[in-house]
């Protein structure tokens, strides 16, 4: 009840091990353990919950192996595609929507309400589109992550400060100049906002496309391993996506000086 | 009937004993209080002023008993305060009604806490909104008022709990001058009206001296009790009053005295933020 | 912020400026559409791959009554409705408790803002495996992908309560249940609204999306329907239905929002 104030004491010495590490070690250790036990018990369906055992050993065995890294780097130059693609019409068109208020007011709209939509459904349209190779995946990667992006970027663009732009106007840049020496540098924060998220959708998007209709890539391995009913290699590929997917999350976050990986 | 209920009449309500209060910072133990005495008188309206930073509002948290960590002692009616005590009603600087009550519940907000039924509590907190000027303004929410209008309902909740002493922070400070000289006139009448003990913290001289019986007059940091002033002016303290020579002598006074301390708070300051540019 | 005259009323622009550029913006969407059917009927787009505008419109009809169209919606919004229920219930709770006990915020905050980030929906596979081809396997995706934003956003208004509304509670004594229901929650609804919000949207996209990936439920599962039928105008007017109810699904949401929210 009593209130300290702007008080710092000298704090007592620091403990060896911080309570907060204790306390994640004992959750973790809680889930490792409960899950064991799971697996041993037989009270779920046969291999629902395998042993951590077996699924370190199908861990093992797809890192080791050539053919999961053909795979990964098949969905991972996918990825890059639709991030490519798809990233860099949002940066265009956020940056022609954040410049003229005009346009913004006519079409934004349509950006902000379309975005949140599942775009997996556009699937079938893509096949028929860009066949059922990768050009139909990287299709709707690039679909997915154009949204968030150009919003970000608009948004972006908005709020830098206008006295900027009027120095670069006085100093009479050309289009491209104004993009790359003040647009860009100037929302650097929302930019990599806008890409992490890109970067999100666009992984959930072609990885999905690839678990619907493919015969290469992660999404492929993972929904193969379904339907074969192996379990152990199902999770190994799991926990190696999302290692690879909050890993990646992270480190684009880090780059744009963002250390935290906040919830939008 | 709305008067809060006296004990000896004319007696002190409140003792302040020595009140010592030390923070310690990044750039060591600062006194903010540095051993203050005084009385509060029943039924006076008693201000604080001093310069920005001479620990004022570090008085207030004692007083209300927000900070406890502190040498010396606050005693209410021979009690001593260990925490809020249900005697001293507190209003705040910032604004702190609740935005998410209408003006009615956020004035009954007290009378809740004692288990009033709830079609007293409605009438009870309806005087109360009456009393501070925003009768008809019964069903509105904060967001729908202005400033001034939720310092009232803030006033208003406080008085609803119908305390010993009203312990106020500059409450008008973050509202524009003809607001905070309306509201200062209003607190008045009400202060008047029912013969609150009122307590107010302050840097503006002259409403101290337009609403005080006596002024607690502080140094910059470390606190001390400079000097006690009794005003010793006609009430009701008219427009004619304020205008009045005696009025402006009491200002002048005050204003010597703050002076000194408050030059030594800018200088202080700017030392301050050379100190951290450098750094 | 004192009371004031009323200013002088901004001078009306006249009604067609202020609506230009909507107007702007929905011709250009019109005369896309009519671009789009010129070209098929010609010859230039193969009609194989996109059916002219018209068919599809004219499939809607079609489509909303053959394929029982409103019971496919309700089952959809069901399943919305009951992973809506579950986040709101665990993810407010799980909220509270972090920002009751320090130690677990500590512990676990950055980890679910990693969950958030997370492709949850890649793991269906997984859950098919759990729950089997049914709804629950879908609510249950919807409800662990739609999760971690209710609790960050519950922990956010929680911490970010108005230090002096927390002084009021104390200077009247409060006890700690009394200033948590009494003052911390009421003032913390907002941003928990604009959680659950979030949480509602992120749930959505994944159910939709897992009911076409599954071939399962309402409306996700009606394009897959007729996209495996080859019924082209109908997977187009299927996927055109299904961005109208999530847009129509996002506006209610804002509006229920901003009517939730005491005047701020």
């Amino acid at each position: 009840m009593a209130e300290t104030g702007r008080l710092t004491r000298t704090a007592p010495a620091a403990p060896l091990i911080s309570p907060v590490l204790l306390l994640r070690a004992a959750i973790i250790l809680g889930v490792l353990a409960v899950w064991e036990f799971l697996s041993h018990s037989g009270w779920l369906y046969r291999d629902v919950v395998p042993s951590l055992l077996a699924i370190g050993r199908a861990l093992a065995d797809l890192l080791g192996n050539s053919n999961y890294y053909f795979n990964l780097g098949v969905t991972a130059g996918e990825i890059a595609a639709a991030l490519a693609i798809g990233g860099l019409s949002g940066i265009v068109v956020g940056i022609v929507l954040g410049v003229n208020r005009f346009l913004a007011k006519a079409f934004e709209s349509y950006l902000y309400y379309l975005g949140p939509t599942p775009k997996i459904i556009f699937f079938p349209v893509m096949i028929m589109w860009f066949g059922v190779g990768p050009g139909s995946k990287v299709a709707l990667g690039a679909l997915s992550c154009f949204f968030p992006v150009a919003l970000s970027v608009a948004a972006g663009m908005r709020g830098i400060d206008k006295v900027l732009i009027r120095v670069g106007k006085s100093f009479r840049l050309t289009t491209m100049q104004m993009v790359w020496k003040i647009y860009l540098p100037a929302m650097r924060h929302p930019l990599i906002n806008g890409v992490r998220l890109g970067l999100g959708v666009a992984l959930i998007g072609t990885l999905l496309a690839e678990t619907k209709l493919s015969n290469k890539g992660i999404g492929f391995m993972i929904i193969q391993a379904y339907s074969v009913f192996d379990m152990p290699h199902m999770y190994a590929q799991l926990i190696l996506l999302f290692v690879v997917a909050i890993g990646a999350n992270a480190l684009v976050g880090r780059l744009g000086g963002l250390d935290k990986v906040k919830a939008k | 009937m709305l008067s809060p209920s006296a004990p000896k009449a004319g007696g002190d309500i409140l003792v302040a004993d020595d009140i010592y209060v030390r923070f310690d910072t990044a750039e060591g133990p600062v006194t903010a209080v540095d051993h203050m005495s005084f009385n509060v008188r029943q039924g006076e309206f008693l201000s604080v002023i001093g310069p920005s930073g001479c620990g004022k509002s570090t008085l207030f948290n004692v007083i209300g008993g927000l900070l406890t960590s502190h040498d010396g002692t606050v005693k209410v009616g021979g009690e001593t305060i260990a925490g809020p005590h249900k005697s001293i009603g507190m209003v705040f600087q910032e604004e702190s009604t609740f935005p998410w009550r209408n003006v009615t519940d956020n004035v009954a907000f007290p009378l809740e806490l004692t288990g009033m039924p709830k079609a007293k509590r409605i009438e009870r907190a309806r005087r109360f909104i009456q009393l501070v000027g925003l009768a008809g303004f019964e069903n509105r929410f904060p967001g729908e008022l202005s400033g001034g209008m939720r310092q009232r309902v803030s006033l208003a909740r406080t008085l609803a709990s119908e305390p010993k002493i009203l312990l106020m922070d500059e409450p008008f400070a973050a509202l524009d001058e003809q607001t905070r000289l309306l509201l200062g006139d209003k607190v008045l009448q009400i202060q008047q009206q029912l013969k609150q003990t009122t307590l107010l913290i302050t840097h503006n001289i002259t409403e101290a001296v337009q609403m005080s019986d006596r002024i607690l007059v502080m140094t910059y940091r470390p606190g001390k009790l400079k000097r006690i002033v009794e005003i010793d002016l006609p009430r009701p303290r008219t427009s004619e009053i304020v205008g009045s020579e005696a009025f402006g002598r009491y200002v002048a006074e005050i204003w010597n005295d703050l002076r000194e301390e408050a030059s030594r708070g800018m200088r202080d300051e700017e030392a301050h933020a050379l100190h951290e540019h450098a750094s | 912020m004192s009371a004031v005259a009323p200013a002088r009323p901004a001078p009306r622009p006249s009604p067609l400026f202020a609506y230009a550029p909507a107007l702007t913006g929905l011709a250009t969407v019109v005369a896309f559409f009519v671009l789009m059917e010129v070209l098929i009927r010609v010859g230039v787009i193969s009609r194989f791959i996109v059916p002219p505008p018209s068919e599809i419109i004219g499939s809607f009809y079609r489509v909303i009554t053959e394929e029982h169209v409103f019971r496919r919606f309700l089952l959809t919004l069901g399943e919305c409705l009951t992973a809506g229920v579950m986040i709101t219930v665990f993810g407010v709770a799980g909220g509270v408790l972090m920002h009751r006990y320090k130690l677990l915020q500590q512990a676990c905050e950055t980890w679910v803002a990693a969950f958030a980030a997370a492709p949850v929906v890649l793991a269906y596979p997984l859950f098919m495996v759990i729950f089997g081809r049914s709804a629950w396997t879908i609510i249950m995706i919807g409800f662990v992908a739609a999760l971690p934003p209710v609790i960050l956003k519950t922990l956010e208004g929680l911490s970010g309560t108005r230090k002096v509304l927390v002084n009021v509670g104390k200077s009247f004594n409060l006890s700690g249940s009394q200033q948590f229901w009494k003052i911390m929650f009421p003032a913390a609804l907002p941003t928990i609204f604009v959680g659950i919000r979030l949480g509602l949207i992120f749930a959505l996209i994944n159910i939709v999306g897992v009911e076409f990936l599954i071939n399962y439920g309402g409306l996700g599962q009606l394009i897959n329907d007729l996209a495996e039928r080859y019924d082209l105008a109908g997977t187009y007017a299927a996927i055109c239905f299904v961005i109208l109810v999530s847009v129509v699904f996002f506006m209610a949401l804002e509006k229920v929002e901003r009517w939730l929210r005491p005047v701020d």
